[in-house]
């Protein structure tokens, strides 16, 4: 109570102090939530506005005589004439673990229901991505838990990653099974008591998204144990053009937070797309000049500082990383359009989906040929690159051979077996959405691939084999899964082991 | 030809610009201007006029001090006002007196986009921010 006594004294003493000089203007001018505001002269760029009645708007438009302020809020009770202040703040939003299995709007607010946000610490929401000097090389992988990701596209921490395809070809599912498989690791982890273990936190970042559809993905979250290893930030198609443009910043701070803090974190910007779409209407209603498709001339700059933030720093500060995947949907597979190429010049890499894949049954339905990863193949595991080394070459042969086969021409022994192989690795890549497979598993079943086990098999038997031979080695030889994940390379031991395993295996597979 | 928006606020800030002897507002120019502006009757003269007005009543506003009290302040007080206003917008800065008694107690002077607010009113909004 003393204590209280003292605050309430404090702050009243603090009231009574003589008056201070405060930035004021008056509103000319409002609609679309956009403010065009007289006086303001101290007004700096993406300085917050109070604007009176509980809202607050951003300076973004610093012109010679007004001001362009977009609104946070509803504006509705706003008039023209109003006195606004300047508040000399830029936009913050609240950081930390206590937001870590919330859904929160982009301010940081929650959505969610369950009572306020934890947090004593705030980032400003525009903050300058890592130097050089501050960053180191990407190195550790991180495991989405989809095969030919990480066998053939692997990921690093720290890496932004482009996930770009068409409408309905599976992208947001990539990420949900990467945030899905991330919180397995990080469980397994922990009842294991791994110590040396980097947990990787995540935050989603919904942009222009249908409010059904984000419900969708907060069950899925939610039934396969996510939600406590992650962030939503929530801007969805009803939440103003500003909101939609400030969330993937506030996302981007909120990982940021982690990365400062030494630990490991994804962020998946859903999407990109929809996230220019927003900054145009933004742009348009405070009359930005517009250029290429009336996007403004520096949407390049946005995404670019953007995704600038996401980084892998050095042991010396903290070997925190942040790392990235935004989403671009395409319009009839068109990757030369404006944002597309924008972001892919960006990003160090991309993974293409295909309409045409996704309808012949090969989910997820990755284009090898059009995906790359620029950096990741320094992050993958030793065992990995052993078994992997050769299949995107075995898959690009095979589907020029089998263009070639069309022609139904009599082909020689040795292509058929190309073919008939190249078609069986297409069969084990196929996978169901949200059941991310561990990378022991992985390594051991593209050894089998690599070593002719599957050759055997019928190719429409393939995932009856594929899914028993993983059963068997999960429930008879889970310690060398074990060995394989700890050892993280296939030895000569180890590979012997695995070959009477899947011998072994195979007598008993009819 | 009918000008664009850009052009015309263009032409009104150099005709604004035109308008200051010594580096303040000479009103018989502006007067000059706007006979100028007004007697061309050509196309668009209007909208050029309402441009010049909007700048030259900017450039007023942020010569000119409002200062509002609870209380009507004594002219010693208005008179001291005043010349520290002088003192620290320039000679011609035109000062204004008004009592509002919503401030329920201290003054409150705007000049320009300037504020400067020590009334009471103020002060218990802050506590109440502050809560």
């Amino acid at each position: 109570m003393a204590n209280l006594l003292l605050e309430i004294e404090e702050q009243i003493a603090g009231a009574k102090t003589t008056a201070r000089k405060e930035n004021v203007g008056v509103i000319r001018e409002i609609g679309d939530g956009v403010a065009r505001i007289d006086g303001l002269s101290d007004a700096m760029l993406n300085e917050m506005i109070d604007l009176g009645h509980g809202v607050t708007g951003l300076a973004l438009n610093l012109d010679e005589t007004e001001v362009g302020v977009v609104i946070l809020g509803d504006y509705t009770q706003l008039e023209e004439g109003d006195e606004v202040r300047a508040t000399g703040r830029l936009l913050q939003v609240p950081v930390g673990k206590g937001l870590l299995g919330r859904v929160v709007n982009t301010l940081g607010e929650p959505l969610d229901g369950k009572g306020p946000v934890q947090s004593d610490v705030a980032y400003p929401v525009e903050k300058l991505a890592p130097g050089i000097i501050r960053r180191s090389p990407v190195k550790q992988p991180l495991q989405t838990g989809i095969m030919p990701i990480d066998a053939m596209i692997p990921i690093g921490r720290g890496q932004r990653e482009l996930i770009i395809g068409d409408r309905s070809t599976g992208k947001t599912t990539i990420c949900i099974d990467t945030i899905i498989n991330q919180a397995r690791l990080n469980k397994a982890a922990e009842v294991a008591g791994d110590k040396d273990f980097r947990p990787i936190y995540c935050i989603y970042v919904a942009i222009g998204q249908k409010q059904s559809s984000i419900a969708r993905l907060i069950t899925v979250l939610e039934e396969a144990g996510a939600m406590p290893y992650t962030i939503i930030v929530d801007s969805s198609a009803s939440d103003s053009a500003t909101n939609q443009y400030l969330a993937p910043f506030a996302g981007a701070a909120m990982g940021e937070w982690f990365m400062d803090n030494g630990m490991d974190a994804l962020i998946v910007f859903d999407d990109l797309s929809k996230h220019a779409v927003a900054y145009r209407q933004v742009s348009l209603v405070l009359k930005r000049p517009s250029g290429r498709e009336a996007y403004p001339g520096d949407v390049f700059y946005l995404h670019s500082r953007l995704l600038e933030r996401a980084a892998r720093v050095g042991e010396k500060y903290g070997n925190g990383s942040l790392t990235a995947m935004p989403i671009i949907e395409t319009q009839a597979g068109d990757v030369s359009a404006y944002i597309p190429t924008n972001v892919i010049s960006i990003t160090d890499g991309q993974i293409y989906l295909e309409t045409d894949l996704f309808y012949q049954g090969v989910r997820p339905a990755i284009s090898v040929g059009l995906s790359v990863s620029r950096v990741g193949s320094e992050a993958q595991l030793k065992a990995m690159k052993q078994v992997a080394g050769q299949l995107k070459g075995d898959l690009a042969q095979f589907r020029e051979l089998a263009a070639f086969a069309q022609f139904g021409s009599e082909l020689d022994a040795k292509t058929q077996a190309q073919i008939d192989r190249g078609k069986r690795i297409v069969e084990v890549f196929k996978q169901a959405q949200y059941s991310p497979i561990p990378v022991e598993v992985q390594v051991a079943l593209l050894w089998a691939v690599q070593n002719g086990d599957f050759d055997a098999v019928p190719v429409e038997r393939t995932k009856e084999f594929q899914s028993k031979l993983t059963e068997f080695l999960s429930l008879r030889k889970a310690e060398l899964l074990q060995k394989i994940a700890n050892e993280k390379t296939i030895s000569e031991p180890l590979a012997s082991e695995l070959k009477a395993a899947i011998d072994a295996f195979k007598q008993t597979w009819k | 030809m009918l000008k664009s928006t850009r052009e015309i606020k263009r032409e009104a800030k150099h005709l604004f610009r035109l308008c200051f002897v010594n580096g303040s507002l000479d009103e018989d120019r502006v007067r000059s201007v706007l006979r100028g502006i007004l007697g061309s009757k050509r196309r668009g003269s209007l909208p050029l006029a309402g441009q010049f007005q909007r700048l030259v009543s900017l450039d007023r506003i942020s010569h000119t001090a409002k200062v509002e009290s609870a209380v009507p302040l004594s002219q010693d007080l208005q008179a001291n006002v005043q010349a520290s206003l002088v003192q620290a917008y320039g000679p011609e800065t035109n000062t204004s007196f008004a009592d509002d008694p919503t401030l329920i107690g201290g003054m409150r002077i705007r000049v320009g986009s300037d504020l400067y607010d020590g009334s009471i009113k103020a002060g218990l909004a802050a506590l109440e921010n502050s809560f």
